[in-house]
């Protein structure tokens, strides 16, 4: 991550505006304990009360790095049912990286936030008929699958 | 040279930073070798 991803200037631009970049040594105790560290390097996306939303573990690609970021931030909003905000990011995710391994995961949360945000199945339906459409062998058009009957 | 990263060390100064900027933490655990 040192030699190729961090040093990008995509990455630093991005990470400089969206995000407050926090790093310690893999053993550092108590943070490594707490957070279950076994492998490095692991990347995780917190709120800012210190809650874990979104974890990857392994080197990533600038190309790759960004979306992943962008999906941590997706799912924070996400989880504290802010989904405007989710949608919102995961537009951007889909739209600006849909060749990344993040975009079929953001695709499918897309359909899941406005699922719960309208009540209404239709969404999570679009978001199967993409995912077979554009990721076909992703595994997330597999768990969207039961979505293709509603 | 291009622009580097200025990565936080300590835990309350990005939980401080990040409720003053309105912002999420990226938090890496790296290996310094």
């Amino acid at each position: 991550m040192d030699a190729v991803t961090y040093p990008n200037d995509s990455v630093v631009e991005f990470i400089q505006k969206h995000l407050i970049p926090l790093r310690v040594a893999f053993d550092a105790k108590p943070l490594s304990t707490n957070f279950n560290i076994k492998w490095t390097p692991t990347l995780i996306t917190l709120d800012s009360n210190g809650k874990e939303h979104y974890r990857t573990v392994g080197f990533l690609p600038p190309e790759e790095l960004i979306p992943s970021l962008l999906l941590g931030i997706a799912k924070s909003h996400f989880n504290g049912e802010r989904f405007n905000e989710a949608l919102s990011v995961l537009d951007k995710i889909i739209a600006e990286y849909p060749k990344s391994d993040s975009a079929p995961e953001a695709v499918y949360l897309r359909g899941v936030c406005k699922y719960k945000s309208t009540h209404k199945p239709q969404p999570l339906k679009e978001a199967y008929e993409q995912l077979q459409a554009n990721y076909s062998s992703s595994e997330w058009t597999k768990r969207a699958y039961p979505y293709r009957l509603l | 040279m291009g622009k580097m990263l200025v990565w936080e060390t300590k835990m309350d100064v990005a939980l401080a930073r990040a409720k003053a900027e309105n912002k999420h933490i990226l938090f890496d655990f790296f290996n310094p070798g």
